[in-house]
């Protein structure tokens, strides 16, 4: 058994395009500047790693609540997002270890055109999470 | 800092005829690899809240360990903390800052001079040791962790290419690290028809 977590969809907004790359001290033009993006060869300004790389950590914190505390977080980046795009989140609890409450969460960032990122976040679940996801059984302990 | 914004497969120099030359790319970088090379970068700024809330409002994120401190030490931290997923933010270079050149920078020039003219952000991994708080100021040090051997992708004939920054606070105890890997590759197709990645 698997738990999987709430979907969340992210309307794109060149505020959260521009500002995003702003706030995460990102000042390449293609992120902020639609005509330097153009001339890049985009057909808009596009999101930068590290926002996608921030809405990901938000995504499992939304649903794990504030005590999660993350360790990794990996991603695999996939087709740019620009505004007017949604992205939308999907993930699930693929490995979980019940002595040290260590989770793998992987995660999927969709838009309409393809898929934006894909990764897999390692995170230390608190022990009253609601949606406590059942034990990974691992092959290795079974055949013990 | 690398390049951490290439999610598209624009070309970031002007296009020469040279054929790819894989073996010389690649010798060149494992001198850097091997010779250690290291650009260390210090932070002017420490982390601020405002900077937080700032980044965590354009993200929507409404956990309160970012802004409250009473909800920050229910949850088991002295106080306030920056999100995990911005540790390379407080250690990104100011506007308009100039940097001694990294060697990093020197590779992905080594690469575009071999033929590899275009570029795709592959793989980003954060890796964390402790969460970040108001008053921390990070620095970095930033290297060459590995060149591939020559691949041929759905792109053209192309070379992975894994950078590693390790993040440390003022006691030079290590943050975290951030791993970013790009593919520098030879276009099959002509330059006005390469679409987004």
């Amino acid at each position: 058994m698997t738990t999987t977590l709430p979907p969340l969809s992210i309307p794109v907004t060149a505020t959260l395009v521009a500002g995003g790359a702003l706030a995460t001290h990102d000042y390449s033009l293609v992120h902020h500047d639609r005509q330097a993006a153009l001339a890049a060869g985009t057909r808009d300004i596009f999101m930068n790693i590290l926002t996608t790389t921030g809405l990901v950590g938000r995504y499992v914190t939304d649903w794990g609540g504030p005590r999660v505390r993350l360790s990794s977080v990996s991603i695999r980046l996939g087709h740019p997002v620009h505004p007017g795009d949604t992205l939308t989140f999907a993930g699930e609890v693929t490995e979980y270890d019940e002595a040290t409450r260590q989770a793998t969460i992987t995660v999927t960032a969709d838009t309409d055109g393809g898929q934006h990122a894909s990764g897999a976040v390692v995170a230390v679940l608190p022990e009253d999470i609601q949606d406590a996801p059942a034990p990974t059984t691992h092959d290795k302990e079974e055949s013990r | 800092m690398p390049d951490t914004d290439t999610m598209t497969t624009a070309d970031t120099k002007p296009r020469t005829c040279t054929l790819p030359d894989a073996d010389s790319a690649r010798s060149q970088i494992t001198q850097i690899i091997e010779r250690g090379e290291v650009r260390h970068y210090q932070s002017r700024y420490a982390i601020t809240d405002r900077a937080i809330g700032a980044l965590t409002d354009v993200l929507g994120d409404a956990n309160p360990i970012y802004t409250d401190d009473v909800a920050a030490r229910a949850a088991g931290h002295p106080g306030i903390v920056a999100p995990a997923t911005s540790l390379q933010v407080w250690a990104m270079n100011r506007l308009d800052e100039q940097l001694p050149p990294s060697p990093v920078d020197r590779a992905y020039q080594i690469l575009q001079a071999n033929g590899f003219t275009s570029v795709v952000a592959v793989n980003g991994d954060q890796t964390y040791d402790r969460y970040l708080r108001p008053e921390d100021r990070l620095h970095s040090e930033e290297r060459v962790e590995s060149i591939s051997e020559l691949k041929h992708t759905g792109l053209g004939e192309g070379l992975f290419i894994t950078t590693l920054i390790t993040f440390l606070d003022e006691a030079d105890e290590q943050v975290g690290t951030m791993r970013f890997r790009t593919l520098w590759y030879a276009p099959r197709t002509q330059p006005d028809t390469i679409t987004e990645a």
